[in-house]
């Protein structure tokens, strides 16, 4: 902290490593293990939504290609905002801005809104009449977390690194000890899955799966958020980002092979804590603590890093004037966003406390959703503008432009797939961002600096 | 009143606590800065400051 | 070219810009909401004197019903007769292609149009 001492400036603290960014990857996905990816399967039955899993994991195989690529180049607080005003346009910036800090308030709502869940189941099976008022479990959540966000990055993401680990082996030891390699092996997939429990839609219910299947995987490209805050984000970016698409992919199969093999499908598709069923269907008191506190574990890393995904979008956004410049504002202290901060908990919380835990994360998805669409196009304008040779690249993604056109073909499919449940939510969301555009483009814009807005030491792009 | 009503008040009771460092905190550091070095982050800057300090 | 040079915006109009995205956001999530628009249709069909056998479910399944803590097969028949309903019409998907697609043809074409000033006015040395 030697260069902290200036007076004039004050930016954000480079003090992250490699494991931090792991951290903030997989820990804001992990949660998707532990709730919310079993309503693939009841939107499919069980085959449906190992078959969604996979087809997920590939098209986050591309967003993971694609963005590491950028980001090894495009390195700054903003992540694919920043991305997109160097390479689309100033219009899609503001759009991909707006859909990460909703894809990850949103997340962050549902996330409260599974501890209180969770309290609340907890505190049913120790005996307690009456039900519980969920509610200050919910805001306790929120607000412990943007505390923890407010005092500084490097508690934040090592608070997250450790309650990740832990979440993480509480899955591996689960599987370990219901699938026989460890014991007696308790898996019943043959008779669950047999019958009308195999297809229960048919393929449509695999297409209709891919809704909540991304849910396995949404966030990981949060890992570029960290870009200025990580001491060689050049190196450490892709690989975080690209080992937590691994550690992810693994825990998704093996949270899928447990859950399939112990509970009926109609009632894991509906389940609000999936794994700590399972725990509770192995008998084992000691397995049941264990994922009990891996959910709230999960619960809590993924709304520490959607608040610090989602502050840095929105102060990133605020210092280039795209939204009110006041929200650009760095702690002298603490060196965070502070007021971004602060601005996103009531929001949070409005979400959290007034709407249904599905319909915040068909949000969620929506907004990762059309984020991904974007990636694409933004690859293919990056390379068109500055080919390979005219700028150096940290990371070189192979085969371009097929990881682009799978990507963008897997988005078609997921659009259909959350059109089939959630149509009008999807014409609605879609409905918004056109107005905020128009909104953007003939009124806000003014305030932005033109030329200066353009920070990368890049060559003039080709064809301007 | 039982553990979990206690337990309830308690979550309560913290919610507000940390709210409450918030704020104070946010009142205390907006009126001993100015608005000017508060916003004085740039996009990019970091990235020359360090290089800077590599060659130094 | 003639550098832009933007207006400072006042406290007021920051506090303005910012009651106005609020609104629209809070807006697209809940007026589908408040409309009963919102969600996929799921219909449980009832079941009279449902057994574990009308239902479908095999032994292994019926044990694992009952160690979830449901004593008897009414007690899950609402849960097991669940069903999404997926049928849509050709019409809604076409509106919804061509919202899609319209949205990223409109952003697009702004984006294109404010980046080449950008350019311009970065590179103009």
């Amino acid at each position: 902290m030697a260069q902290t001492d200036t007076t004039e400036h004050v930016g954000l603290a480079r003090v992250l490593g490699p494991a931090h960014v792991w951290a903030l990857g997989v820990g804001i996905v992990l949660v998707g293990e532990y709730m919310g990816w079993n309503f693939a399967v009841g939107k499919g039955g069980a085959y449906a939504a190992l078959m969604a899993c996979w087809f997920a994991g590939i098209l986050y195989t591309c967003v993971a290609m694609i963005d590491s690529e950028v980001t090894s180049t495009v390195a700054a607080a903003g992540g694919q905002y920043t991305q997109a005003k160097h390479i689309v346009g100033p219009l899609m910036a503001f759009n991909v801005g707006l859909y990460l800090v909703f894809a990850y308030t949103m997340l962050e709502a549902a996330n409260a809104i599974t501890v209180g869940f969770l309290v609340d189941t907890v505190a049913t099976m120790s005996g307690h009449e009456g039900g519980l008022d969920q509610r200050p479990f919910i805001i306790l959540a929120i607000m412990f977390l943007a505390w923890l966000n407010y005092r500084g990055v490097l508690a934040t993401l090592t608070f997250n690194l450790v309650i990740t680990a832990i979440a993480f082996t509480a899955i591996i030891i689960l599987f370990l000890s219901t699938s026989g390699i460890l014991g007696v092996g308790e898996m019943n997939h043959a008779a669950l899955m047999s019958g009308q429990a195999a297809m229960p839609y048919g393929w449509l219910g695999v297409l209709a799966a891919m809704h909540f299947g991304l849910w396995y995987y949404l966030g990981i490209e949060g890992t570029t958020q960290a870009a200025e805050e990580v001491r060689s984000p050049a190196r450490a970016l892709p690989f975080g980002t690209l080992a937590g698409v691994m550690t992810l992919a693994i825990a998704a199969t093996l949270t899928w092979y447990v859950c399939a093999g112990l509970m009926p499908w109609e009632y894991l598709g509906q389940s609000g804590v999936p794994l700590f069923d399972a725990a509770r269907l192995s008998g084992s008191t000691f397995l049941m603590v264990l994922l009990g506190i891996g959910t709230l574990f999960a619960t809590l890393a993924s709304a520490n890093g959607c608040i610090n995904d989602a502050s840095r979008a929105w102060f990133a956004m605020g210092r280039d004037k795209y939204l009110p410049g006041w929200f650009g504002a760095v702690h002298p202290k603490y060196r965070t966003p502070y007021r971004a901060i602060i601005f996103l908990v009531p929001i949070a919380l409005i979400f959290a406390l007034g709407a249904p835990l599905d319909q915040v994360i068909t949000f969620s998805i929506l907004s990762g959703l059309l984020e991904y669409t974007f990636m694409p196009l933004n690859i293919i304008l990056f390379r068109r503008k500055w080919p390979l040779d005219t700028i150096k690249r940290g990371y070189e993604h192979p085969f371009h432009p097929l990881p682009a056109m799978v990507l963008l073909g897997l988005c078609g499919l997921a659009f259909f797939a959350v059109f089939l449940g959630y149509g009008t939510q999807l014409v609605a969301m879609i409905v918004f961002y056109i107005v905020v555009s128009l909104w953007f483009h003939f009124w806000r814009y003014r305030f932005v600096n033109r030329g200066a807005q353009f920070t990368m030491p890049w060559p003039k792009p080709r064809g301007y | 009143m039982d553990l979990w009503d206690v337990l309830e008040l308690a979550a309560w009771g913290a919610s507000a606590l940390f709210g409450l460092f918030i704020v104070i905190d946010w009142i205390r550091t907006d009126s001993t800065y100015s608005e000017d070095m508060l916003t004085s982050s740039r996009e990019g800057e970091l990235e020359a400051m360090t290089e800077e300090s590599h060659r130094g | 070219m003639a550098r832009y040079t933007p207006p400072t915006q006042g406290k007021l109009g920051q506090i303005i810009d910012v009651i106005v995205l609020l609104i629209m956001a809070i807006g697209a999530l809940y007026i589908p909401l408040w409309m009963g628009l919102a969600g996929s249709a799921v219909t449980s069909t009832a079941v009279e004197n449902p057994t574990w056998e009308s239902l479908g479910q095999n032994e292994t399944m019926v044990a694992q019903w009952e160690k979830l803590g449901f004593a008897d097969a009414a007690s899950a028949a609402e849960m097991i007769t669940a069903r999404f309903d997926y049928s849509f019409s050709v019409g809604a998907l076409l509106a919804m292609i061509v919202v899609i697609v319209g949205y990223y043809a409109i952003l697009l074409r702004f984006s294109e149009k404010e980046y080449r000033e950008v350019i311009a006015e970065k590179f103009e040395e």
